[in-house]
């Protein structure tokens, strides 16, 4: 018996939300088989993973600081990604850039931090940050433009260049080099929480809430206005469903796919102005793969700004929750954690294909 | 339609590849949980232990099982339950962020006590430690601490090199070849490996004026590719009849081997891994420090008075508190090594000489030990400390001994 893949129109929603529902149960039914092999009760264990530790947790406010410490990054580089992949750019380059525009904030907190007030440090340090970032994806997006060359393979290999270079800057000893911490001998990262920091707002108890979670909220809502409302949103939608057209309707397609890239690499950059500005430090593994999850994000939430936000809190519940649940289960160790991960991911990506496509049986006798 | 499937398919793998990058399956292997022991302390019922690891919890070789085993055993040892008393996130990267993370969680779960094992975690121990004040931190290879609730450990491996380097000089003599190789994570960067392969080179000397130490320089603190080639090319190019090492894996060992020569492993005993190739390796039993620290955690009262109890914020064991040692000599060992490093043993735990001193030792090939007074001298040829001096500060050791001594060459 042969089968055909037949595109699937306007699959309606209920039917959607069934298809990942499933999805993601069945991830857990198998991530449970693993679980009782290993002889862990996987409801004790699925428990802690979803309420992610908090309850009984006497500093229960601090898994909610560090879950939106993680948050933050994600959703604003998978918003960022969306409007790359809107015009149907593949900007696999969500690393490179976010490492590129960490280097550039923690360059000017270390050489105007210690001169300027804070709030203007930070604001440099996110300028810069965007705009590092960016020109590191405007090149890609030159190539393209100018050579048609493959965007995909290009972003990604820029990747590994950004990230050399930062492992390079932290295991380089030398008096130039101020990101490192001049007191260790052994090369370390320099601390400059006390030249530049985001500030928290007091919202009662210990918690306080990041100013880097509000301003991210806000540039959610103004890409969807963007995308939604403005000539150039509309541009891009254009652009993205067939440049040809777009051509032909008059528009400037290179200078559109050039701004488009250009802002979609900058919000990476900030992204990463806010994750450094908030950790006051750099790290190898500073990104902590936005760049890679982001993609999924941005693809799971069908390119959607506002689903987006509610997917990546979803994806962050799993990463953050994985970790803290391992941390009790001795047999349970991260690499535990991040398979499950990969497996919810896995399944829902394929019920992401079920709900555009359907698979029928061709008719014997058919062609 | 075609083509959106086919970048539906790469982003798929892509994706997955990326989320799932760190993911292998983990190992079933639970660490021994041996019921507490019976007369368990009552405080211990709810005293908490937390750990970060750098690397997988279930790992079963390496660095973090070292220390892994380390707390376990000690545990144990103190009827402590590491199946519910013990709480560890594991492969957290050197990363501040992560690491103050890894912490919150830890406190979260009411950990009173947390080690942590990489280097690197130095920063956000240290922040943590004024932050957290009802918790005590303990920091392996450090050199940061507080006055109360933050120590750091480490041990005099090189003393356990000195003994391993009398039974590789015992050999060379026996083989009447006199170069030594040495796989080294680093060089003189570290003292850390500085320290060892000195303290090394030092012991085959005493047996063996004539030998050359030849050290490769990995650049990695595990690589296991690399930690065979290199052996293969210090037995080769270099004609090293023994290789010892300071990597994680046993690639040098089992190198040796298979070259019908003879080696010294490190961490832990390598003996199955080249059964006749291995002669002792220099190994650690964290497990020595662990419960050390457990108990003093345990009876401190408050952990501002953890630091006070411990008598100095900077542990630092040796063979004298049996942190550090050798493995039982294999059936390899050439005639009289016993006796050699028996004899040598019992002037270090007593006191009475140390390895980095102005005064060198003489073994003779029936193991027989005299003192004689000379300088430690440095590979350029300077003088380290005079003839007859005392031996230099543990601060030398752990943090400016980026030298190597005379006989030791970089290959």
């Amino acid at each position: 018996m042969k089968f055909h893949i037949v595109k699937r129109d306007n699959c309606p929603l209920w039917k959607k939300c069934c298809l990942y529902l499933a999805a993601v149960v069945i991830a857990l039914l198998l991530g449970g088989a693993l679980l009782i092999a290993l002889g862990v009760d996987p409801v004790a264990y699925y428990t802690r993973m979803f309420t992610m530790g908090t309850i009984g947790n006497k500093i229960a406010y601090k898994v909610w600081i560090n879950y939106l410490k993680e948050l933050v990054p994600l959703a604003l580089v998978s918003v960022a990604l969306s409007l790359a992949f809107r015009m149907r750019f593949w900007n696999i380059g969500g690393e490179g850039q976010f490492i590129l525009g960490a280097i550039a904030a923690a360059f000017v907190a270390f050489k105007t931090g210690a001169g300027l007030p804070n709030a203007l440090t930070l604001i440099l340090m996110c300028l810069a940050a965007m705009l590092t970032a960016g020109i590191y994806g405007l090149f890609v997006a030159a190539l393209k433009v100018k050579f048609g060359t493959n965007e995909t393979l290009m972003t990604l290999m820029l990747n590994y260049v950004a990230l050399y270079v930062l492992m390079f800057l932290g295991e380089t000893k030398a008096d130039w080099n101020f990101f490192l911490d001049a007191g260790s001998a052994r090369p370390v990262f320099a601390s400059f929480t006390e030249l530049a920091s985001f500030p928290g707002i007091p919202m009662g108890g210990k918690f306080s809430l990041n100013i880097c979670v509000i301003l991210t909220l806000v540039i959610g809502i103004l890409v969807f206005v963007y995308l939604k409302y403005t000539k150039q949103g509309y541009e891009i939608a254009v652009v993205g469903d067939s440049a040809g057209t777009a051509r032909y309707a008059g528009m400037k397609v290179n200078r559109i796919v050039l701004r488009t890239v250009f802002l979609s690499a900058a919000l990476i950059g900030l992204a990463a102005a806010f994750k450094v500005g908030t950790a006051g430090i750099l790290s190898t593994s500073i990104t902590d793969d936005v760049g890679w999850t982001g993609i999924i994000v941005a693809w799971l939430s069908q390119l959607n700004t506002g689903v987006i936000f509610v997917v990546s809190a979803l994806i962050c519940v799993l990463h953050y929750g994985s970790t803290v649940a391992a941390a009790t289960f001795s047999q349970v160790d991260s690499s535990f954690a991040n398979m499950l991960q990969g497996v919810i991911l896995f399944l829902v990506l394929a019920a992401d294909f079920y709900t555009r496509f359907k698979i029928v049986p061709v008719k014997k006798g058919g062609k | 339609m075609k083509k959106i499937l086919a970048l539906l398919l790469t982003l798929t793998m892509v994706l997955s590849m990326a989320a799932c990058g760190a993911g292998e399956t983990a190992e079933t292997e639970a660490p021994a949980a041996d019921a507490p022991a019976a007369e368990a302390p009552a405080a211990a019922a709810d005293f908490k232990v937390g750990a970060i690891y750098i690397n997988s919890k279930n790992d079963t070789a390496g660095y973090t099982f070292a220390h892994h085993n380390g707390i376990t055993t000690a545990m144990n040892e103190l009827g402590l339950d590491p199946a519910t008393q013990l709480v560890i996130v594991d492969e957290v990267p050197e990363d501040k962020e992560q690491v103050l993370s890894a912490i919150d969680t830890l406190v979260g779960e009411g950990a009173n006590i947390i080690f942590g094992i990489s280097f690197g975690y130095i920063d956000a121990m240290e922040e943590a430690a004024g932050e957290y004040t009802d918790v005590i931190f303990s920091h392996a290879t450090g050199y940061k601490s507080n006055e109360t609730n933050f120590n750091n450990y480490f041990g005099r491996a090189y003393q356990a090199r000195y003994l391993a380097g009398i039974a590789a000089g015992m050999k060379s003599l026996e083989t009447g070849n006199n170069n030594v190789g040495y796989v080294a994570a680093y060089g003189t960067e570290y003292a850390e490996t500085a320290s060892g392969i000195n303290g090394f080179a030092l012991g085959v000397q005493a047996v063996n004026p004539e030998a050359t130490v030849f050290v490769k320089n990995l650049g990695a603190w595990a690589d296991e590719v690399n930690e065979s080639a290199f052996a293969v090319e210090l037995i080769e190019s270099f004609g090293c009849g023994v290789i010892s090492q300071h990597c994680d894996s046993a690639q040098p060992q089992i190198a040796a081997e298979n070259a019908g020569v003879f080696g010294c492993g490190y961490n832990s005993d390598m003996t199955p891994d080249a059964p006749a190739a291995h002669l002792t390796a220099a190994i650690w039993n964290w497990n020595v420090y662990y419960r050390t620290a457990m108990e003093a955690a345990m009876n401190c009262g408050e952990a501002a008075n953890f630091v006070s109890t411990m008598g100095t914020p900077a542990y630092y064991g040796g063979l004298a508190e049996g942190f550090v040692d050798v493995s039982p000599l294999s059936d390899n060992c050439a005639a009289g090594t016993a006796e050699a490093i028996e004899a040598v043993k019992a002037m270090i735990v007593s006191g009475e000489w140390d390895v980095f001193s102005g005064t060198k030792l003489e073994i003779a090939a029936d193991g027989t030990v005299t003192k004689v007074e000379a300088p430690l001298v440095d590979n350029a040829g300077n003088e380290i400390v005079a003839a007859g001096g005392a031996s230099v500060e543990d601060g030398v050791i752990t943090g400016t001994m980026n030298y190597f001594v005379a006989g030791v060459q970089e290959a």
